[in-house]
């Protein structure tokens, strides 16, 4: 037998459309604000004033300077439920920022991964509001600073470390794609390998080592690793960079790459195997190399069978969302980790996710907002509390 | 006057009218209404996106602007689709007054925006702002609604402000800074305070709108600064900083014809006042050249200077607004 607010959703869908100047607004703010991961101070301003403006009940930032804002819920013995949406981005500060709105996209650097996420998330207490939508729990809206790449999700991790009490449930919002349904994360390990040649072997020594050229090699060995068809494991070469000019061997190249599985010692184990090469070929060759990591996350998972994960699957069914399974290493592997019910879903569809023109659907918005309102309420109605 | 007297009593920055709810509550005591118009040609690039900020932020949430009003010129693309599907009242220039001779011009989009317009002030905005925010609007009629003595309000952007510890960089646009500065300088050196005034966002009630004449080009800014000012003195004014504004660049041959327009118009006005007096009949083309297969040629553009009348004078606006024809006055209903 369906709950109530499942029945309740395709109408929910309507009315958070019909305020959808105030959302695309909020995504259009939040999102023109450029935000580089560990410089996004000027996003954070803009969201508090945001929320400020809706007079939500509390609205300031953590000692980390996460904003947040809290909607007060009626029960005060319930531990609130979080909804969190990473604001750093890709994008450095001195690209153009402003955002394009047309009939059916809205388009801007950063807008897929994660402004849309965050103008959502700032959204939610009109929406609230609209939909005369209580909670038994506090609602914790959290945008989180330095989640990408070397940020290392410390946003999230001190947000979760210096919260006073114990968290009920949470959901991360993605901008994209509406479906994705994520309620594991891999153990993952980020990692640089970087190759400097020193210039004082000469400059008349045109026999030098290549930087480049010793990347190469380390890429080759790890390529011919065994990787484990079971746990499951993979690496993934995701940057590399190096060079001055096409005519000069290079003297410093960089490459970036995730070790991913759903075995922690097997990161582990490939992590130790890739260092040996790295140890092997700097030894050989005589080249300074260095092996880094800059992130990691532990697998956690809930079952496909919990509760939290059958319901978002209801939620989306209902909104005629088809759910697409996957793992993320993101916000989410931190809640996970800490045992708290969480999931990661997708606002709506787009293009050219991580490119200076990438755009999302305007109209798929208000169905994704739905699925976040549909879970949120999954999360209110204590199916999932652990006694 | 001093050359500072009047920046410091009526300039002002946005944060000043942050409170939206303590303007809306003062539109409501003096009963007023405000409409805002936004001229386009070909601004579908950045129409939707003025036209949803400011109906999310100044119309729903915030009951400030009563009407949002696109007047186009005759876009070729598809400017006025977008802003109608965005909640838009969207209107061709042309067919605004049709018994009237047809003419292209922003002055001329300005003009007729007062005919099919209905509030009691009027904001208007450029349609090209890239980094458009609801302050361009509400900080254009917070000096109008709080201050009675303020009935025309000018943007400006990117100037130091006296007193205020940030310094920002100085200078103001090419035409501004070269042609209309010295102008000012020259014959009206008070309106030298005025620090952009070539800025295309400005606001005020109607009944000053409709007394004055509009220039259909480039000069009804300048034109409007001093019909204003001429009418009704400097202390009528008053500038705003709305920080920073993107826009499209102009090329200097643009910004040539551009302040060919402008020179015509003070010209024309410091010829009315009595000012100086021109012994030859000004001319109507700009004379620029370009390189056409390593040769010099002329690119002479036909710069008419075409002029509304306060649009008070026109019946069909009378009629509409019910404006006693001897007394000017709009005649209360009963």
């Amino acid at each position: 037998m369906p709950m109530d607010y499942i029945l309740r959703l395709p109408e929910y869908e309507k009315v958070i459309k019909s305020i959808k100047e105030t959302i695309i607004t909020n995504i259009v703010l939040v999102g023109q604000v450029p935000a580089p991961t560990f410089s996004e101070q000027n996003r954070t301003k803009v969201i508090l004033e945001r929320m400020s403006e809706l007079n939500i009940d509390e609205c300031s930032t953590d000692n980390y300077q996460n904003p947040i804002g809290i909607i007060r819920g009626r029960r005060r013995d319930k531990p609130p439920l979080f909804v969190v949406a990473h604001i750093d981005t890709i994008f450095d500060e001195d690209i153009d920022h402003n955002y394009t709105v047309k009939e059916k996209y809205i388009t801007g650097p950063g807008i897929l991964d994660n402004s849309a996420g965050v103008g959502i998330l700032v959204s939610l207490p009109e929406i609230f509001k609209k939909l005369n939508l209580h909670f038994e729990s506090d609602i914790v809206l959290a945008g989180v600073v330095q989640s990408i790449g070397k940020g290392n999700l410390r946003g999230i991790r001190h947000l979760l470390r210096g919260w006073p009490s114990p968290i009920r449930g949470a959901i991360c919002l993605e901008g994209c794609d509406l479906g994705r349904l994520n309620y594991y994360s891999n153990g993952m390990m980020r990692c640089e390998i970087s190759c400097n040649i020193s210039s004082k072997q000469g400059w008349e020594n045109n026999f030098r080592p290549n930087a480049i050229l010793i990347l190469y090699e380390v890429i080759n060995k790890i390529l011919k690793l065994r990787l484990p068809q079971r746990p499951q494991a993979r690496v993934i070469f995701g940057k590399i960079s190096g060079g001055v000019k096409h005519g000069k061997i290079a003297l410093k190249a960089k490459l970036g790459f995730e070790i991913q599985s759903d075995s922690e010692e097997m990161v582990r184990e490939i992590y130790d195997d890739i260092r040996d090469i790295v140890n092997g070929i700097s030894h050989e060759r005589a080249v300074d190399l260095k092996l880094k990591t800059i992130s990691s996350t532990n697998p956690a998972r809930l079952q496909f069978s919990h509760p939290l994960v059958k319901q978002a699957v209801s939620v989306m069914k209902t909104l005629g969302i088809a759910p697409v399974s996957g793992n993320s290493e993101s916000e989410l592997s931190i809640f996970l980790a800490n045992n708290i019910p969480a999931v990661t879903l997708g606002m709506s569809k787009g293009n050219n996710y991580h490119l200076e023109n990438g755009s999302i659907e305007i109209e798929p918005i208000f169905t994704g907002i739905a699925q976040v309102i549909g879970v949120l309420l999954a999360l209110d109605s204590g199916e999932f509390d652990v006694s | 006057m001093s050359h500072n007297s009047w920046i410091k009593k009526n300039t002002f920055h946005f944060s000043d009218f942050k409170n939206l709810s303590y303007l809306v509550q003062e539109k409501k005591r003096k009963n007023l209404t405000i409409s805002l118009c936004l001229p386009t040609l070909n601004e579908e690039e950045t129409i939707a996106k003025e036209i949803v900020i400011f109906r999310s932020e100044l119309v729903l949430r915030y009951p400030l602007i009563d009407e949002i009003v696109v007047i186009d010129s005759g876009s070729t693309d598809r400017t006025r689709e977008v802003a109608r599907a965005f909640g838009a009242s969207v209107y061709i220039a042309d067919e605004i007054l049709p018994g009237l001779e047809k003419q292209k011009g922003k002055g001329e989009n300005l003009w007729k925006a007062l005919y099919v317009t209905s509030g009691d002030i009027i904001i208007y905005i450029d349609a090209d702002i890239k980094n458009i925010h609801h302050r361009f609007a509400y900080a254009l009629v917070g000096p109008l609604l709080l201050y009675d003595n303020i009935k025309y309000v000018k943007a400006f952007y990117e100037r130091p402000i006296a007193g205020r510890k940030k310094t920002r960089p100085t200078g103001g646009g090419r035409v501004t800074e070269l042609v209309v500065r010295p102008f000012f300088s020259l014959f009206f050196p008070e309106m030298a305070q005025i620090i952009q005034p070539l800025s295309g966002e400005y606001a005020g009630y109607r009944e000053t709108f409709e007394q004055i004449p509009f220039p259909i080009g480039y000069g009804v800014e300048t034109s409007m600064l001093l019909d204003i000012y001429e009418k009704w003195g400097l202390d009528v004014i008053a500038q705003v900083d709305l920080e920073k504004r993107v826009h499209r660049n102009q090329d200097t041959k643009a910004l040539g014809k551009m302040s060919f327009s402008i020179i015509n118009t003070f010209m024309d006005r410091l010829e009315k006042l009595g000012v100086i007096k021109t012994k030859k009949k000004m001319l109507t083309n700009m004379i620029q050249y370009k390189i056409v297969n390593n040769e010099y040629r002329p690119d002479i553009s036909d710069i008419q200077k075409l002029e509304r009348p306060p649009i008070i004078d026109i019946p069909e606006y009378r009629k509409k607004f019910n404006i006693d024809q001897s007394m000017n006055k709009k005649v209360k209903n009963v």
